[in-house]
């Protein structure tokens, strides 16, 4: 038994090895989970600990090795592997071998981490018995009954969350006028250890409960008669739009600010989710679309655009447009150069097809950049001055005001997605994603749908950037890079291809996330990157599954694992 | 008399191989005509043709007044033919009634803005759309209309093929191609194939044109038959006539048979 | 717009059924790009800003990125050709050997052996270079991509952008953000004289090795059987298995030899551009594919003569249509050159210059 648990032991220690490496051990033990008592990093080592041991103690059909057993014995490996790792470190770096030229991250505030403060000898010592006493213990919790387990669980993961949260929960306590002191340490950030034991105790014993009468409620809610549901549902809803719209004054300007970013991702994504969800069109390039309608606004409202004044330092009394007007003035543009783009390269086949919009995306990109159009679009200056509505009416500045105005167009753009997707159209697009030759041969003119909903994607990207441009009062090129698209993609894979409440949870997920959560900033295109890999392997449906897609995506599995079954050589 | 669909010379090469070499061949309403020959001799590039996947280097096809040269197949589905494949092809993961319903698209309106508004012109037609869909499902009796909300994959073989059918009705053709709709079913299947076709003449009208391998079949529902081999059409006439005809036993069972036979 | 009634019965003529609408703008737009083109390729010449070394120096200059992105491309190419997958993260492989072997660079000119032993050095550098990104291409393949064998079209590519961006930014992570300069190579400073015309020794280099490696890799994959079985794969991958092709060894195989190339294109880019970064991969490999989609992707000659032609046209492109134009800083636009070929090209050849034209569809 202890050599078939060499290999996740070894496995565990090189992934801490690997976050340690790659910065993240260290910049993360900035932050306090614990006032004053642990840090994020050593929270991702002892995590890892914990996860190493759990997923190797589990019960396999061959072996019946007792899972604490198993558990200890994987978490002591991992922990000998990293201590072993931290020895050489520690050695290399008193011969004075610069290690740094290679691995930046190694620093003696990162092997202090590693060692848990106690210092080069002890340190080492330390993680072999952590790692085997975290492994235990994860073992051990196989052995638990379910309630039991899921507390433990869900009250650790919860200490974790709610610390994580502070940036986003004070905001709505105070805003709440509740004191928050008995839960965060205000100075020192994390969680107060009085407030840990509340969270663990409250979050555990919930959960126990739960667990216990979970059965009940769900068979109570499966006869449930359907009118009886309609209105619960139809009550939920409202609750949700009372929250939403009560929002911005409970959680402050900051919080508003963000939620603002979201909203416009919310509506990024529900355009290209018409896109890539609803036609099946690779598109790489929605950035183009966001461009568009930045500019497109700077141009026609800025009072520093070359339609009102020849000097650009001199601003004119007005822009050219009212910013309402030039509202679907610009989405009308957009349409028309999405349907111009589309024409000639819709027919394209899906690799080609992505390739070729990453290409429109990042022409678009040169074209704002450049010297060439710098009269017109500010060039790496920027256009400047996109003013927000006139005096008399809202002022688009105040977050505020802006998140209420991104929030209905969202809410449009989802009852759009949602009317859409079962009505002709939509089921014209659905038999093209199944079979392009059998839907043209049925009437459906493939070349016209497909261009439909490009140019409609357009339309709602554009929108994006008009309220973009609204935000930020002024439109630098940097904002439109192939990124951009990549996360409105990310944002509807991660939810769910074609399923419009995982747009909303994407985005709130994968842009509404990372602001509060600054330590990982500058890790955060890695998380993404490994999100969008972890999710394609185990979970391609995203979060919140259109059901008709799940099956698209299945159907592809069962039918590998048949041709797997001719091509497999006899054992 | 002009025809209903009337091909006329129609060929078509793909690099080195003649797939079809001037073809001439017609169909009316109330009509069944089957189309044999070997595997290779140019049938199914010949519905492709008809339907507008491909282009012929030369030749016309006419068909109820249009000139279907260069049209697309959403347009000839338009016009009124409408086709099944030689492999079922049906829209794997969609229900029942869903592939019936896209069968309706060409006869419907409703686009971006109606959807949207929920607009009652639009909520009409969708409801138009459902019954005519159940309707051209409920010709199949009791095969498809117990089964509307099920997936198409879940369906057994023989009611894929009759949804297929389903959904060419769907379009409400003049025309109706059928490609090889016995393969793969046994004995009672095929009879009741051959009461289908039957009924399709009888109780829609539809001038139907048949690829078959299936001999009993073609013998037991087509009222015409022509067969091609090498991309020509040798032989045209009634079943017993192209049965009997020499160049036709060759093509399927070689000189030698051919020989014997006389 | 071309609607048709309801009823069965009536037929109404379809408006426009027959004019090629579609046709007629994209001649107007090939056309007036010609045109375009042309207009400012002479007023360009009219101006006599460039002399005809000026130009030469251009074109080679081209050639010699061109070869480069050769190299990359064929990795594209030989994946595609194989698994019909798109392998986003082929840039990261790049860089990856690229920085393995930079540290040993850097240790090699400390110690002076980079000067004193030139020729083993860079051989050096180029197995390192090609190993480590072999590597990093076969652990892809197996971690992120045979997990998806049969999945539809769309998943493959998500999985190979996540690769890509986390490949990416764990390098940053490993290795800092700070660009890095490759020790120069004395040797490799100045010019050599080739027919009257003064070249760059590090693009002579450049040129030559990566025509001795596409000759290398020709020979491999029409003659080898590793080669046939690639091909046999690509072709009908059941059909394959049934022969007795261990698909998943060809398939490793494949990602082994376009990693290698990949690697040794890293130290050639080197040579021309000198810098190390995390997100260097990521340009050149945006262009190398670019430039295997114009070749016809699944070809290799197509990957080779798109890079050559990618590079040239970007080298030359700018500067010779665009000046005349008035236009400023014409080689900020070269990413529009670049791509707006891209464009032209799949609109007219869907297959790129290579590829199968497909079905002739009405």
């Amino acid at each position: 038994m202890i050599r078939r648990k060499l290999r996740p032991g070894v496995i565990g220690g090189a992934v801490i090895l690997y976050l340690a490496l790659i910065g993240m051990v260290e910049a993360f033990e900035d932050r306090f989970i614990i006032s004053n008592v642990i840090g994020l990093g050593t929270t991702l080592v002892l995590v890892t600990l914990i996860g190493t041991g759990y997923l190797a103690s589990k019960p396999a059909e061959e072996h019946h090795d007792p899972p604490a057993l198993a558990g200890l014995v994987t978490g002591a490996f991992a922990g000998l592997f990293i201590a072993v790792c931290v020895v050489i470190l520690e050695a290399m770096l008193s011969a004075g071998i610069q290690v740094r030229n290679v691995f930046v991250s190694v620093t003696p505030g990162l092997l202090n981490v590693l060692e848990f403060g106690a210092g080069k000898i002890l340190g080492p010592i330390l993680l072999v018995i952590v790692g085997a006493a975290l492994g235990a213990a994860a073992g051990a919790l196989r052995t638990l009954a379910v309630e039991w387990r899921g507390a433990i669980v869900y009250g650790l993961s919860m200490v974790l969350g709610i610390s994580l949260a502070e940036p986003l929960l004070v905001g709505v306590i105070d805003g709440l006028s509740i004191p928050s002191d008995w839960l965060y340490d205000a100075a020192r950030g994390g969680l107060t250890v009085t407030g840990t034991i509340i969270t663990l105790v409250a979050a555990g014993v919930g959960r126990w409960f739960w667990l216990r009468k979970r059965d009940t409620v769900v068979q109570f809610r499966a006869h449930m008669p359907d009118d009886r549901r309609r209105k619960y549902s139809r009550v939920a809803a409202g609750v949700i739009i009372g929250v939403l719209v009560a929002l911005p004054w409970i959680v402050g300007t900051f919080i508003s600010d963000v939620l603002g970013t979201v909203g416009l991702y919310v509506l990024l994504g529900l355009g290209l989710n018409i896109v890539v969800g609803y036609a099946g069109l690779l598109d790489l390039g929605y950035v183009a679309f966001f461009a568009v309608g930045a500019y497109a606004t700077g141009v026609l409202t800025s009072t520093a655009s070359f339609l009102v004044t020849s000097n650009r330092d001199q601003f004119a009394a007005h822009g050219f447009l009212n910013f309402w007007v030039a509202l679907p003035v610009v989405v009308v543009i957009a349409v028309i150069i999405g349907a111009a783009i589309g024409a000639p390269v819709l027919r394209l086949r899906g690799d080609y097809l992505a390739i070729v919009t990453l290409g429109f995306g990042e022409i678009i990109r040169t074209l704002v950049l450049s010297d060439w159009l710098a009269p017109y679009l500010g060039g790496a200056q920027g256009l400047l001055r996109v003013p927000p509505a006139p005096p008399n009416s809202w002022n688009l500045r105040d977050p505020r005001n802006l998140y209420y105005l991104i929030m209905a167009f969202g809410l449009i753009g989802a009852l759009v997605a949602y009317r859409l997707k079962d009505s002709r159209v939509g089921r014209a697009w659905a038999a093209m994603r199944e079979d392009e030759d059998v839907a043209e041969a049925m009437g459906v003119s493939v070349v016209r749908y497909k261009l439909l909903a490009f140019a409609i994607g357009a339309g709602v990207g554009s929108l994006g950037g008009v309220f973009f441009a609204a935000k930020i009062g002024s439109i630098f090129p940097n904002s439109f890079s192939l990124l951009v698209s990549i996360n409105v993609l990310s944002v509807i894979i991660l939810g769910g291809i074609g399923s419009i409440p995982g747009v909303v949870i994407g985005a709130f997920v994968l842009v509404g996330l990372p602001e509060f959560l600054r330590e990982f900033g500058e890790f955060r295109l890695l998380i993404y990157g490994a999100i969008l890999v972890g999710i394609m392997i185990l979970r391609p449906e995203g979060l919140i599954p259109n059901k008709r897609r799940l099956r698209e995506l299945h159907v592809a599995d069962q039918e590998a694992q048949m041709g797997e079954l001719v091509t497999e050589e006899p054992a | 008399m002009s025809h209903l669909l009337e091909l006329g010379g129609i060929s078509k090469r793909f690099g080195g191989v003649q797939a079809v070499d001037d073809v001439d061949f017609h169909a009316d309403l109330g009509e069944i005509v089957g189309v044999i020959g070997p595997n290779g001799a140019g049938k199914t590039t010949l519905f492709n043709i008809v339907t507008g996947f491909y282009r012929p280097d030369s030749g016309s096809i006419h068909f109820d007044g249009h000139n279907l040269v260069g049209f697309k197949p959403n347009q000839v589905a338009r016009v009124g033919i409408a086709r099944t494949f030689q492999a079922v092809r049906l829209f794997a993961n969609m229900t029942v009634i869903e592939n019936a319903m896209v069968g309706q698209h060409t006869r419907t309106k409703s686009g971006v803005f109606g959807a949207i508004l929920n607009s009652r012109r639009t909520t009409a037609e969708e409801r138009r759309i459902v019954d005519s869909a159940i309707n051209a499902l409920a010709f199949f009796g009791d095969s498809l209309t117990p089964r509307l909300n099920q997936l198409a994959s879940e369906l057994a073989y023989a009611d894929r093929r009759r949804l297929e059918i389903a959904r060419a009705m769907a379009t409400e053709p003049k025309l109706l191609l059928l490609d090889e709709p016995a393969a793969g079913m046994n004995p009672a299947e095929k009879d009741g194939l051959i009461e289908l076709i039957s009924r399709l003449r009888d109780e829609k009208g539809y001038a139907i044109v048949l690829i078959e391998h299936d001999m009993p079949v073609i013998k037991g529902v087509c009222d015409r038959v022509a067969a091609l081999d090498y991309g020509s059409k040798i032989a045209e006439g009634t079943y017993d006539e192209v049965a009997a005809n020499r160049q036709v036993i060759e093509a399927y069972l070689g000189k030698a048979a051919s020989e014997a036979q006389s | 717009m071309n609607a048709a009634p309801s009823p069965s019965g009536s037929t109404r003529r379809i408006p426009f059924e027959r004019l090629p609408v579609r046709r007629i703008i994209l001649v107007a737009l090939s056309l007036a790009i010609i045109y375009g083109v042309v207009a400012g390729s002479a007023a360009t010449l009219r101006l006599g800003q460039f002399t005809g070394a000026n130009w030469r120096q251009l074109v080679i200059n081209g050639v010699a990125r061109g070869s480069v992105y050769a190299l990359i491309a064929i990795g594209y190419t030989l994946v595609y050709g194989v698994l019909f997958m798109i392998n986003f993260a082929h840039g990261e492989v790049f860089t990856s050997g690229t920085y393995a072997a930079y540290f040993v660079a850097v240790g090699f000119a400390g110690s002076g052996f980079l000067n004193t032993h030139p020729l083993v050095s860079i051989a050096i550098l180029l197995v390192i270079s090609m190993t480590v990104s072999m590597v990093v291409a076969i652990v892809l393949e197996r971690l992120a991509y045979r997990p998806l064998r049969g999945a539809p079209r769309l998943v493959p590519l998500i999985t190979a952008i996540g690769a890509s961006l986390f490949l990416q930014y764990t390098m940053r992570g490993l290795f800092g953000a700070n660009v890095r300069s490759y020790p120069e190579i004395d040797v490799l400073q100045g010019t050599w004289n080739i027919f009257g015309t003064e070249i760059l020794r590090k693009q002579a280099i450049v040129i030559v090795s990566a025509l001795v490696l596409w000759i290398v890799l020709y020979l491999v994959v029409a003659k080898t059987r590793t080669g046939r079985s690639m091909r046999a794969v690509g072709e009908d991958r059941e059909i394959a298995a049934l022969m007795g092709i261990d698909v998943d060894r060809t398939i490793v195989a494949t990602f082994a030899i376009g990693g290698a190339l990949a690697g040794a294109a890293g130290i050639l880019f080197v040579f021309v551009f000198n810098q190390v970064i995390f997100i260097m991969g990521f340009l050149p490999g945006l262009k190398a594919f670019t430039a295997a989609v114009l070749g016809g992707i699944g070809s290799i000659s197509g990957a080779a003569v798109g890079g050559l032609v990618l590079g040239i046209l970007e080298a030359v492109g700018p500067n010779l249509f665009l000046t005349g134009a008035a236009v400023p800083s014409p080689n900020q636009l070269q990413p529009v050159v670049a791509f707006g070929i891209l464009v032209l090209v799949l609109i007219f050849l869907p297959g790129g210059f290579f590829g199968a034209a497909g079905d002739e569809r009405a």
